[in-house]
């Protein structure tokens, strides 16, 4: 299978304070993958390195065969960061956002032909079907989340880049996410989920990797419980 | 004949409403990027560039207008580059903008009544080449904004997302300061430049309190602001002696209340259930 992601002894320190150091990373088409840490090992940062939002100190990054900071390569990327980033001085629909998931893909003035079907489809993804012309600032957090999820996947992109995707999510729901997640992967889509708990994904995944001392490992997992001890 | 029809009401109408119409739309992306002040940044520095177009005996709007592009996009560049807050940023701006005004003025023995007037002025004294002007510029500032749309509220709802995704954002952010100088340029011989800003904010701010997506607080925002102008302008010339900036203004404030009211009063009788 290609190689969708591909990180090369990556070095990358805010400041004074190193986070990665001769990281390496390899992630395949098709690949469901949990990257998991500590608070402040790196997680996010490995994100955005990929996103092309921060640039490594040393080492490569390529994504998708090409580099992080081509618009073109990010156009084909889905993000959902962690957390709400949207602002909140003016009520937004939660079809209003996940549209602006279509933005990069969409040609100017013109709509995508089945935009509204995407638009439906990525809503149903993540149980929201009933909720598109909500504000979204009425909703629960978790329904919020489930919000930027959909803009993530919504143009159906090849690789998925979600941080803490299941944050505020119910428990009860998180299995039909991680069963849509699984559906994407297998598709061909690869999906790298930061995730501290990948219980969360556990029967579905085909990784775990654990960053740690600025490097990336894989572990199974017994060993990520035995190494966090949160079983 | 009536003042309401006279030939300056009627041109006084046109002007109004223009800027009624366009102030909310290019308002909402400032609003909701929490860059409600910019506007007033903005009018600040094209007072500086009508003092140049004193000094150097050009139309006042030619010198508001170069200047007002100019300033915005270097506000811009001071906000987005991080080495100076954006706050901060804006008091630079406006105060140095005003003084070198005065400063220019003065120099040129100018500092009138005509001068003073474009901070607060004045829809009834508009020629038809000041309509056109108007017109013109808010026309621009729409047609730009319609297929930008998809893209400017991306950036709107969330800049780093929209970085992610490859979307040209500092250039879509230089864009937006772009149209609010134009809009400001059109706005300052009718409304003042001291009280444009508030017709970026305030109609918004009221469709926000009614709607529930950016799409319709714009166009309740949109229907605010033309009846904020074509009102405030009704109430001054039947007033006779009122000035109409000022009546405008109170009655974008007003239309706030109201729909503030309005919307309490909707969200009581129809509370939303929302699960997890």
């Amino acid at each position: 299978m290609p190689l969708t992601v591909e990180l090369g002894a990556v070095r990358f320190a805010y400041g004074a304070s190193p986070v990665l150091e001769g990281a390496d990373l390899e992630l395949e088409a098709g690949e469901f993958v949990v990257l998991a840490g500590h608070n402040g090992s790196g997680k996010s940062t490995l994100l955005k390195l990929c996103l092309g939002l921060l640039r490594s100190q040393a080492g490569t990054v390529r994504v998708l065969g090409g580099s992080p900071e081509d618009p073109a390569v990010r156009r084909r990327i889905g993000y959902a960061p962690q957390g709400l980033r949207v602002v909140t001085s003016i009520p937004v629909s939660v079809d209003e956002v996940v549209t602006a998931g279509l933005t990069p893909v969409r040609p100017m003035i013109r709509r995508i032909p089945d935009e509204d079907s995407r638009i439906a489809s990525a809503l149903k993804a993540v149980g929201m079907e009933d909720l598109a012309h909500e504000c979204l600032f009425e909703l629960s957090g978790g329904q919020q989340q489930r919000t930027i999820l959909a803009r993530a996947l919504v143009a159906d992109p090849p690789l998925l880049l979600l941080d803490e995707p299941t944050t505020g999510i119910d428990q009860s729901l998180r299995p039909r996410l991680a069963a849509e997640l699984r559906a994407r992967a297998d598709r061909g889509a690869t999906v790298l989920a930061v995730s501290h708990d990948p219980d969360d994904f556990h029967a579905v995944l085909d990784r775990i990797l654990v960053i740690a001392d600025g490097r990336i490992r894989q572990m199974s997992h017994d060993q990520f419980h035995a190494h966090f001890d949160v079983s | 004949m009536s003042s309401f029809t006279a030939s300056f009401a009627v041109r006084a109408y046109i002007a109004v409403a223009a800027v009624g119409l366009t102030a909310p739309i290019i308002g909402s992306f400032l609003v909701q990027r929490r860059l409600a002040l910019i506007g007033d940044g903005i009018g600040h520095l094209a007072f500086a560039g009508v003092a140049i177009g004193v000094a150097l005996s050009i139309a006042p709007v030619c010198g508001a207008l170069a200047t007002a592009i100019l300033g915005a996009l270097a506000l811009e560049r001071l906000r987005t580059k991080g080495r100076i807050a954006g706050d901060l940023a804006l008091a630079f701006v406006f105060y140095g903008a005003l003084a070198s005004a005065l400063v220019l003025l003065s120099l040129r023995h100018r500092l009138d009544a005509s001068a003073i007037g474009v901070l607060f002025g004045n829809p009834y004294v508009a020629s038809w080449n000041d309509v056109i002007t108007i017109v013109v510029l808010c026309a621009v500032v729409v047609a730009t904004i319609v297929p930008f749309y998809p893209q400017l509220l991306a950036v709107a709802l969330d800049e780093e997302t929209a970085r992610a995704a490859g979307l040209p954002v500092d250039a879509l952010n230089l864009l937006t300061v772009t149209l609010t100088a134009l809009l400001v340029a059109a706005g300052m011989r009718v409304v003042g430049l001291l009280l444009i800003a508030s017709l970026l904010v305030i109609p918004i701010a009221a469709g926000s309190r009614l709607a529930h997506s950016f799409r319709r607080t714009i166009s309740w925002g949109v229907a605010f602001g033309i009846a904020s102008c074509i009102g405030g302008l009704l109430f001054a010339l039947g007033q006779g002696n009122v000035h109409p900036g000022g009546t405008m203004v109170l009655a974008a404030i007003a239309g706030f209340v109201a729909a503030a009211f309005a919307g309490r009063r909707a969200a009581r009788r129809h509370p939303r259930q929302t699960g997890s």
